[in-house]
């Protein structure tokens, strides 16, 4: 009986799964769950009622809530691509390094070790008006306070780049010497330089690891929130600064939970959307080039 | 005669301590433990004196800083707030109307209330008639200034809200690199402040309407008053509560500050490099002959929705904050201006002390008197947090160069305020008058 040997495989599976499941619907499941349930009502205080999709008609229409996509939108176009470029040409030069560089990649990887509200922290005092270590220099040029509200998408760009490229390339670096040793040594053989290998051989055989990155860190741009959060002291940032600062403004600092949950619900949702265009489109490239 | 005498000795003793039972009635109820949320520091003291009075009843401090979002998430929770909460005047009214509180009425009735407090602090503590808690500390606002500052450039300290901009344009002649005073970048508390201590006042509530009238005169002089000088570059709008800030305190690049009476507490513990240098005055007014005061800031201790024994909880908040050995204890450990309650004097002359910090001036005098000068009381919008932020962006984009006259901000300001409160769902709200 082969389906009763079936079963009992897959009850041991499940028995071994089961930890993980019992965290991950306690911890994840049933938030989200009780995520959506919340977003159905209207609430004031704590008197509560159902609502059906009114929250989410609002918030079609909430401009407040489209407009926070600015921010993580210039991060999508600016910050991943740059990091990415970055964190390639980096990984490419730990690879030039005897033992792959050890101490340079420990040296990169040390700004993502720490947390990034501590890292905002000094950031902070490093764009401050009284105590910022560039001050001499700005002031010998005449440069005003550095914290406005226009720089601080380009400050939210140096924050970031310094935290998680040194990361990336840690990671793409791996990736790197994954590839067989074969191929640069026949390329090699052939004539091409060291440039040539590293763009033509290497770069294209890095697509895989890239795509996920590009992934993780275009959610990172979407669902942004420590580094702006950490400059609201020095500088007035809008209560929609980003989409999580205004779902965490809505509902700790106005008390509107249900519209926050609402919110909340779309944004995963978009996220979900980015990233599964992304893999789709990264996938048919795959295949092609398979084909 | 003796015996008229002694009969009127016993209705004396009699009546004595049932006039003090009026004001802290006995604990009827089962032994119990209340919980409380206070950012304060040494509530403790008071709370050992309580104990001892009232031995069925105990009380549990606990201190998460401002707590406003996690009170928030509690409330919309239906479960989870503490059975006494400190709230800011400024906030209370927003949570009474989320029905936060509980009415304590009977436990403490109004004639009570308004002997031990005063009618004013009906407006902080009290939402139609139904009384939630009771006030802590005076935010009587108070011009702090440098007197090593002053004396060096020869500044006088000003009376009238004039002088203040003499002196004002004097300062920045003579040392553009350093800060006369510097309005803040937002916190609304400061500008609504002002307004109130010029004697008018911006919105309030009666009998069951809001009332938004940001544009009235007397406001508008205010906003003209404080934008001419930002206008010109005099002063400059600064952020407050931020390392910058402190450092400018700390290191005399800031000249003067307006802030609630508790910012003498403040100053004390974040710019101990400036001991000596700081003193006080009650603050300059337009009109020297009629002197008026408005608060910053300030708390109260309400009784929540959620305690399950509001009649411990509400012989707690009024005991802490009007009984003369909490006062005490308040004054001394927590160095709070608990200047609400009526009983303050009664512990007046114990504390009337030089304060070193304050180069030996007795802060508690001038502090005190700057109190007594607050001659009108409303109820602050339920819309605080919005209010606030509101503020904030309208002062950034007068920063940013995007408002070109500072004074233009204020109907801009009603207006954002008008539409969140349609938003939330006030649709009793009345523009443009007051009741």
């Amino acid at each position: 009986m082969t389906w009763i040997k079936k079963l009992k495989t897959s009850l041991k599976a499940y028995l071994f799964l089961a930890p993980f499941l019992a965290v991950f619907s306690a911890m994840v499941i049933y938030p989200i769950g009780s995520g959506v349930q919340l977003s159905m009502y209207g609430q004031r205080g704590a008197r509560m009622w159902y609502i059906g999709w009114e929250n989410y008609q609002r918030i079609l229409s909430d401009s407040l809530f489209w407009n926070s996509f600015k921010v993580p939108l210039f991060l999508l176009l600016v910050q991943v691509p740059l990091m990415l470029i970055l964190a390639v040409i980096i990984s490419f030069m730990f690879e030039t390094r005897k033992n792959g560089g050890a101490l340079y990649r420990f040296i990169y990887y040390l700004p993502y070790t720490i947390p990034g509200i501590v890292s905002g922290l000094v950031w902070s005092y490093i764009f401050s008006d009284s105590m910022s270590p560039l001050r001499p220099i700005l002031d010998a040029i005449g440069y005003g306070s550095l914290l406005t509200r226009e720089n601080v998408p380009g400050i939210l760009l140096v924050m970031i780049l310094w935290q998680f490229t040194g990361y990336t390339a840690f990671i793409m670096y791996s990736s790197l010497i994954a590839i067989p040793r074969e191929y640069a040594e026949a390329a090699q053989l052939d004539g091409a330089a060291h440039w040539q290998i590293a763009l033509r051989i290497k770069l294209p055989l890095l697509k895989d690891p890239l795509i996920t990155l590009f992934i993780f860190n275009a959610i990172g741009a979407m669902q942004i929130f420590n580094e702006p959060w950490m400059l609201r002291d020095l500088v007035v940032l809008p209560t929609n600064y980003t989409p999580t600062m205004y779902i965490y403004n809505s509902a700790f600092a106005q008390g509107r939970f249900t519209y926050a949950a609402a919110m909340g619900i779309i944004l995963a949702v978009l996220t979900c959307l980015v990233s599964l265009y992304v893999l789709r489109t990264a996938s048919k490239l795959i295949l092609d080039r398979h084909s | 005669m003796k015996r008229i005498f002694v009969a009127f000795l016993v209705m004396l003793l009699l009546c004595m301590p049932a006039a003090a039972a009026n004001y802290y009635p006995e604990y009827t109820g089962e032994p119990t433990t209340i919980t409380m949320w206070a950012w304060t520091s040494n509530e403790n003291y008071s709370i050992e004196e309580f104990e001892k009075v009232y031995p069925n009843i105990k009380v549990e401090w606990e201190d998460f800083g401002v707590h406003y979002e996690k009170a928030q998430t509690a409330l919309a929770a239906g479960t989870g707030l503490p059975d006494v909460l400190m709230v800011e005047y400024s906030f209370a009214p927003q949570y009474m109307d989320l029905g936060a509180f509980q009415p304590i009425n009977e436990w403490l009735p109004e004639d009570v209330f308004v002997e031990l407090y005063g009618e004013q602090a009906l407006g902080w503590s009290s939402l139609d008639g139904v009384i939630y808690g009771t006030p802590q500390d005076s935010g009587a606002i108070t011009f702090f200034y440098r007197q090593d500052l002053f004396e060096e450039y020869d500044l006088e300290v000003p009376v009238t809200w004039d002088d203040f901009a003499t002196q004002a344009r004097k300062f920045r002649q003579a040392r553009p690199d350093l800060v006369f005073n510097g309005p803040p970048l937002g916190y609304a508390l400061w500008w609504v402040g002002l307004v109130w201590q010029s004697g008018v006042k911006m919105f309030d509530y009666h009998d069951g309407n809001w009332y938004i009238d940001f544009t009235n005169p007397g406001a508008e002089k205010v906003f003209e008053f404080w934008g001419e000088l930002i206008d010109e570059g005099t002063i400059d709008v600064e952020m407050w509560w931020n390392a910058d800030w402190y450092n400018s305190l700390n290191q005399g690049t800031t000249a003067t500050v307006l802030n609630g009476a508790w910012f003498a507490e403040w100053l004390r513990y974040n710019a101990p490099d400036s001991a000596g240098q700081w003193r006080v005055m009650a603050p300059p007014n337009f009109d020297p002959s009629k002197p008026h005061n408005g608060m910053l800031g300030g708390s109260g201790f309400y009784v929540t929705e959620h305690s399950k024994n509001p009649e411990a909880a509400a012989i707690f908040v009024n005991w802490l904050n009007s009984h003369p050995d909490s006062l005490l204890c308040l004054n001394k450990y927590s160095n709070l201006p608990v200047m609400v309650s009526n009983r303050y004097e009664e512990v007046l002359d114990e504390i009337v002390i030089e304060d070193d910090f304050f180069g030996g001036q007795v802060i508690v005098d001038t502090l005190w008197n700057a109190h007594n000068l607050i001659d009108t009381t409303f109820v602050g919008l339920p819309i605080w947090s919005n209010l606030d932020s509101a503020l904030s962006l309208l002062l950034q984009d007068y920063v940013d160069g995007k408002i070109e006259r500072f004074a233009d901000i204020l109907p801009l300001w009603e207006e954002e305020v008008v539409a969140t409160m349609k938003e939330f769902g006030y649709f009793n709200t009345i523009v443009g008058e007051m009741p």
